[in-house]
């Protein structure tokens, strides 16, 4: 009836409880999880609170990494002043979430675990090429974003297996960068559509243009653009296209599959056109 | 003792009335100190679980309690069937029609019904007891949609149960094969003359989704026996009528009820007559157990909720642009039991075809069963929804004439002693001055830039009527204490609207008292008297009124204890801040003299009573004609100035103006509030507030998904605008204003959308998606 | 499980089970401002700081919470600028979903002392209030801001 909760103190331990209790959950911040409990969605599961683990909840940057800890809270990501000038694209999809009150509550881990496809977060991550950390009793390995989110409602957590990182390369210069996040009823509603954009610039210049959608299709999606010498309109056209590709929307209270189609169109175009005037003398 | 009142320094304090007077407890509410409903202190209970039904239409075939009953902590498991066992047909309550069981009995006839109660030792046994009920039903046909409900042959009730309540509902008993339980008409001249003989007809399909109120303070009910007496702490608006239906169904004296409510979080008609009371109270009475009920958000949505209502409506105007004719068949889609339905589609089907003079009218307005969650009064009492067709249809037509919406309006709004299609006069109701205020707030007349990139632009106006609820009974005790204090004892529920605050105002008028001298008891039906309901803008009308008397009546009683004293006549007696003056002599006694002299003794009290009843002349049940159909009428506008976003189909609202005219404003920080409130309401209902269904089950019943206005949500700039014209009968003037707001607001938006990008829209509400695909082309 | 936290500055132990939420804690043990609007996040009825950090109580395990300080309004200071703009500004109705909004402007104003209208907007965004007073809140917001700036001043 009530979950049992195990309060585990190292990482070691919760992954043993995890393997020992097959039913049981990590609990990161749980507004997900306790919304699924008591919607009756959940039952009979016990949890396993990470919140006791050492150094889970750590920021760090490596010469290569932004290396962000699975409890480290969403408003954490939102006003991180080193993220915010690094990955603004990332503290700037963090702000747009829920309110202050779940982004102080939930946590990095349990956002990218909980694998709703109209989240914001993944959005913005998958243009930066994130990846995450996944860690068993016996292995650690690392998946790209991209592969990450599966199906509706699935990742690639296998069982036993706890996301301990989330990593964003800094190798990924963006020039210019947006999140759009369009809702169709409330202002404060969760989003009908939204998109991500990054131009991606290496040395001669920027040649590539990251997109990526949520709540547009069974999980978030992503594609690249090219876009050498291209203009903006041309630009538009082409992603635009690559858009309506990876559009495959889900109807419900928030509006039609054709509805949500228009909007993901004008989402994407608007962060096209806000990433764009990022990027100095246009090009 | 005594003096001379010259030599007295005695402060001549501003008058009461018109004076925003802080709220009383607003720093506890601030605070977060103050008590509602569930902080009461109760006896220790037992809580309760409510298995509720997933089918919208079906026989229960049985019903399986025993892993429930096995769970420890679980002290029983009611059902129907128990308590129709012990109560038979006395279970069946309902304002209009004895129709609602307090738990499904053979049948369920909506998604959320309560089968089966489990009583247990704590709240969290008690629901996950509740899920351990295993029903098995035989399911039938489903009477999900209005108008199917009127041409189908499947029933929600096998025969109509009108209650005693009404009397002129009596000829409905037994009626049975229909969905239709009421029905009003209203003729008047000849109307399909005069639209033969006018130049322009407009009509339309007008759909208003059902809504729910979502008062952030959820359900609680406690109750307990004491003796042979049934105690009840309750979240409700109608305390007399609670203390009225239970002692009904239990067969018991209005003495053996006690009925307490506090101020509430919140109301807008949702806590209103039968809600978690008659099955609290049936299983605390009959099983002798304290038991508390208190139901999550996810319940409140299936408990009650406002009327989804369709309205078929046409308006013809002649030559010169008058409208000649009206007419509106109107569909309140009840769900399943009829609550004050009835009485929401006859007092709203009068006012069908607008505040104007329009002498053919025809309206039928119907009050429809059908398988989902019965439908209630809530803030506007069925009046916002045939305004949305009124000033649509309105709107359209001045367009037909190439007029301006407002100008249009204002050649055919009633004025003072015009007789309104019902044939009631006109009185006291400035629309002209409401919408002339609205639009002039907004700059109706000054040029707008229509086209600005993807945005386009636009203005629009509505107009908006309603009748106070007539007849009703308000009653005042009032208590002067010998320190100059006073106690009033009214059942009226302040949930936001600040009766308390306003009720306190006028006896401190009346008997120049201060800001803390005037203390509101909380409606105890033990003790505070009768008072019909808090609702449908009343209050201030009719409470105020009986409160007023109350106050002159302790004023004359005063007076004449201290002429007596002083030895002076009554008439050349006045009562001052704190005491009675004899004019010719000067001479002057404070209240606590007064009333130590009086009665020899300290800490005594002086009691006054007093009853305000209106009166109304029932309508024709042919014509629904009527001289005199409500004690006055409430007028407001709104006006708006609006883009729209033609990508995405957003609405923003640059500037929505708001105008009610109140009589007289006995507070006006309240009544701006009120006006504002009622128009944060009614923006959410024109865009985005609505219950979603999908074979009867509704699909957005949380708050995750169920949309309300946020902070973000608000127009650019809201203006409230107070109208005064005093009444000749209101308290000071006044009359109420908790409705006036919301009814012509949806219509406002509606009309600014249209005027911003040439469609006209008429279902809502006005979400980005009915825009967008419309103005692709591919509209619903 | 046993838990000390702090509540409005004292120090409180009890015992509570390991599913339990702050919510029902806090009401249980007397804490009547915080309410259950919604049971989901999505109203701020339930509104408390922890730790300095506003939280919806219906989301939170009590368990969680050990060893940090909780602050309800009732735990706000006699004279806390929040409160008294409240007052001034006649910033309720019904009064049921206020303490939530005095919490998060509290919170506001503490990480960010002179917000900008649009800020207080998205700092409120999250909680509902039914009546409608949200231009009083507002305004009661902005002016809080220029309460505590003064008196900073003046001291
Ligand atoms: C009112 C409200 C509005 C919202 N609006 C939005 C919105 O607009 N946009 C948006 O993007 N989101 C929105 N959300 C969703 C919110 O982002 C998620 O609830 C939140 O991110 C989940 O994080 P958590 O830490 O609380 O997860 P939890 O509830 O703790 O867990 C979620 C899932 O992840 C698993 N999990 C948690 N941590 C780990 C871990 N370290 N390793 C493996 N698995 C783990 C859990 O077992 C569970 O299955 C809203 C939520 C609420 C309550
Ligand atoms: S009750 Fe917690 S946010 Fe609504
Ligand atoms: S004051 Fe009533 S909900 Fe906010």
């Amino acid at each position: 009836m009530r979950p049992n909760v195990f309060r585990p103190q190292s990482l070691q331990e919760a992954c043993s409880l995890l393997e020992e209790h097959e039913e049981a959950l990590v609990y990161g911040g749980g507004t997900a999880l306790q919304i699924l409990l008591k919607q009756g969605i959940l039952v009979g599961s016990s949890f396993i609170d990470i919140s006791g683990i050492p150094g889970l909840a750590e920021i760090s940057f490596t010469d290569d990494f932004l290396r962000v800890g699975p409890m480290v809270t969403l408003r954490r990501m939102e006003r991180s002043e080193e993220i915010r000038e690094l990955f603004s694209l990332a503290s700037s999809a963090y702000a747009k979430v829920a309110n202050p009150r779940v982004r102080n509550t939930a946590t990095v881990g349990g956002n990218i675990a909980h694998g709703d496809y109209r989240l914001d977060p993944p959005v913005a991550l998958l243009v930066l090429g994130a990846s995450v950390e996944l860690t068993s009793r016996n292995s650690i390995r690392k998946v790209p974003l991209e592969e990450f989110f599966v199906d509706f409602q699935v990742t690639d957590i296998s069982a036993g297996e706890i996301v301990t990182a989330v990593e964003i390369p800094r190798s990924i210069h963006l020039a210019g960068s947006s999140f759009v996040k369009l809702s169709s009823l409330s202002a404060n509603d969760w989003p009908s559509a939204s998109a991500a954009v990054g131009l991606m610039e290496n040395d001669n210049g920027v040649h590539t243009l990251r997109l990526a959608l949520g709540a547009l299709a069974a999980t978030p999606v992503m594609a690249t653009v090219d876009i050498r010498n291209l203009n903006l309109d041309q630009t538009l056209e082409a992603s635009l296209s690559k858009a309506m590709e990876l559009m495959d929307p889900i109807a419900d209270v928030r509006g039609s599959v054709k509805y949500k189609l228009r909007l993901g169109r004008v989402a994407v175009e608007e962060a096209i056109r806000s990433a764009w005037k990022e990027v100095p003398n246009g090009r | 003792m005594g003096g001379d009142l010259t030599n007295l320094e005695i402060e001549n304090d501003a008058a009461a009335v018109g004076q925003s007077w802080q709220r009383s407890d607003l720093e506890a509410k601030v605070r977060g100190t103050f008590r509602y409903t569930a902080d009461l202190p109760v006896p220790r209970c037992l809580y309760l679980g409510v298995h509720r039904a997933s089918q919208p239409h079906a026989r229960i075939l049985n019903i399986d309690i025993s892993s429930a009953l096995e769970m420890p902590g679980v002290v029983r498991v009611v059902t129907g069937a128990d308590l129709f066992g012990i109560y038979g047909e006395l279970i069946y309550t309902g304002p209009a029609f004895a129709d609602q069981p307090p738990i499904a009995i053979d049948k369920v006839r909506y998604v959320g019904e309560p089968i089966a109660v489990v009583v247990a030792t704590d709240l969290i046994t008690a629901r996950a007891a509740a899920d351990e009920v295993y029903v098995e039903y035989g399911e039938l046909p489903a009477v999900l949609d209005v108008d199917d409900a009127i041409s189908g042959s499947d029933y929600v009730h096998e025969h109509l149960r009108p209650s005693s309540v009404f009397s002129d509902l009596k000829h409905l008993q037994g009626r049975g094969e229909t969905n239709v339980n009421y029905e009003y008409n209203l003729t008047s001249g000849d109307v399909e003359k005069a639209k033969a003989n006018s130049d322009k007809t407009v009509s339309g399909e007008f759909w208003c989704p059902p809504t729910s109120h979502v008062a952030i303070e959820l359900f609680s009910t406690t109750a307990w026996v004491e003796g042979n007496r049934l105690e009840v702490v309750t979240t409700t608006q109608t305390p007399s009528y609670v203390r009225q239906a239970l002692a009904s169904m239990l067969d018991i004296r209005l003495n053996q009820v006690r009925v307490r409510t506090q101020p509430l979080g919140g109301g807008f008609g949702s806590k209103m007559y039968d809600r978690l009371e008659p099955l609290v109270a049936a299983i605390s009475w009959t099983y002798k157990l304290a038991v508390k009920l208190e139901i999550t958000r996810e319940e409140t949505f299936v408990l009650t909720t406002r009327h989804g209502v369709a309205v078929s409506s046409q308006m013809s105007a002649d030559s010169i642009g008058m409208i000649v004719s009206a007419e509106a068949d109107v569909r309140y889609d009840t769900g399943a039991y009829a609550d004050i339905g009835p009485r929401i589609a006859s007092k709203s089907g009068m006012v069908a075809c607008g505040p104007y003079k329009v002498a053919n009218a025809r309206v039928r307005s119907r009050c429809i069963y059908t398988n989902k969650t019965s439908a209630g009064p809530f803030r506007g009492f069925g009046v916002p929804q045939v305004t949305w067709s009124h000033e649509s249809l309105v709107d359209e037509l001045a367009r037909e004439f190439g007029e301006d919406p407002a100008q249009f309006r204002r050649k055919n709004l009633l004025r003072e002693g015009d007789v309104a299609p019902m044939g009631t006069v006109m009185h006291s109701a400035d629309f002209v001055g409401c919408m002339d205020a609205v639009t002039s707030a907004i700059g109706w007349n000054t040029p707008l830039e229509r086209a600005r990139g993807p945005w386009r632009w636009g203005r629009g106006v509505a107009v908006g009527i309603k009748a106070v609820l007539t007849p009703t009974i308000s009653n005042a005790v009032l208590q002067l204490n010998q320190d100059a204090s006073a106690t009033l004892l009214i059942s009226t529920v302040d949930m936001g609207q600040g009766s308390d605050t306003i009720m306190a105002q006028i006896v401190a008028e009346i008997l120049c008292l201060g800001p803390d001298q005037v203390r509101v008891v909380n409606p105890d039906t033990d003790i505070t008297p009768y008072d019909t309901i808090t609702a449908g803008s009343r209050s201030t009308y009719h409470t105020g009124n009986a409160v007023k008397k109350v106050a002159e009546r302790m004023r004359e009683k005063l007076i004449s204890i201290a002429a007596q004293l002083l030895g002076v006549s009554e008439t050349d007696c006045k009562l001052t801040n704190g005491g009675v003056v004899a004019s010719s002599s000067q001479k002057y006694l404070s209240i606590d003299e007064i009333m130590q002299l009086h009665f020899g003794a300290i800490g005594t009290t002086l009691t006054t009573e007093s009853n305000f009843t209106t009166e109304w002349i029932p309508y024709d049940k042919e014509t629904g004609q009527s001289v005199k159909v409500t004690e006055h009428w409430f007028a407001g506008a709104a006006a708006v100035e609006l883009g729209v976003d033609t990508r995405t189909g957003r609405i923003h609202i640059a500037h929505l103006a708001v105008a009610g005219d109140v009589g007289r404003a006995i507070n006006p920080a309240l009544v701006k509030q009120q006006l504002e409130g009622g128009a944060i309401m009614g923006l959410g209902h024109a865009l985005f507030d609505e219950i979603v269904m999908d074979h009867g089950q509704m699909i957005n019943g949380t708050l995750l998904d169920y949309q309300l206005p946020s902070v973000k949500d608000l127009p650019d700039r809201l203006t409230p605008i107070i109208i005064e014209n005093p009444h000749q009968t209101g308290p000071f003037g006044a009359k109420g204003v908790g409705e006036t707001a919301i009814i012509p607001i949806a219509p406002s938006i509606a009309n600014a959308v249209r005027d911003a990008i040439g469609i006209r829209f008429t279902r809502l509400p006005l979400t980005p998606e009915r825009l967008l695909m419309a103005m692709a082309g591919e509209g619903d | 499980m046993n838990m000390v936290f702090q509540i409005n500055g004292r120090d409180v132990g009890i015992e509570v089970s390991d599913s339990e939420l702050l919510l029902d804690t806090l009401r249980h043990i007397g804490f009547s401002s915080v309410r259950e609007g919604c049971g989901v996040g999505a109203c701020g009825s339930c509104t408390v700081l922890v730790d300095g950090k506003s939280v919806s109580s219906c989301l939170v395990l009590t368990s969680r919470c050990n060893g940090s300080s909780i602050l309800t309004s009732e735990g706000l200071a006699d004279d806390d600028p929040v409160v008294s703009q409240f007052i001034k500004n006649g910033a309720a109705q019904c009064g049921y979903c206020i303490p939530g909004f005095v919490m998060m402007v509290s919170e506001l104003l503490s990480e960010n002392p002179i917000p900008t209208e649009q800020e207080i907007y998205n700092h409120l965004e999250g909680n509902i209030c039914r009546c409608g007073s949200y231009p009083e809140i507002v305004q009661a917001a902005m002016d809080a801001s220029k309460a505590k700036q003064t008196s900073k001043l003046t001291c």
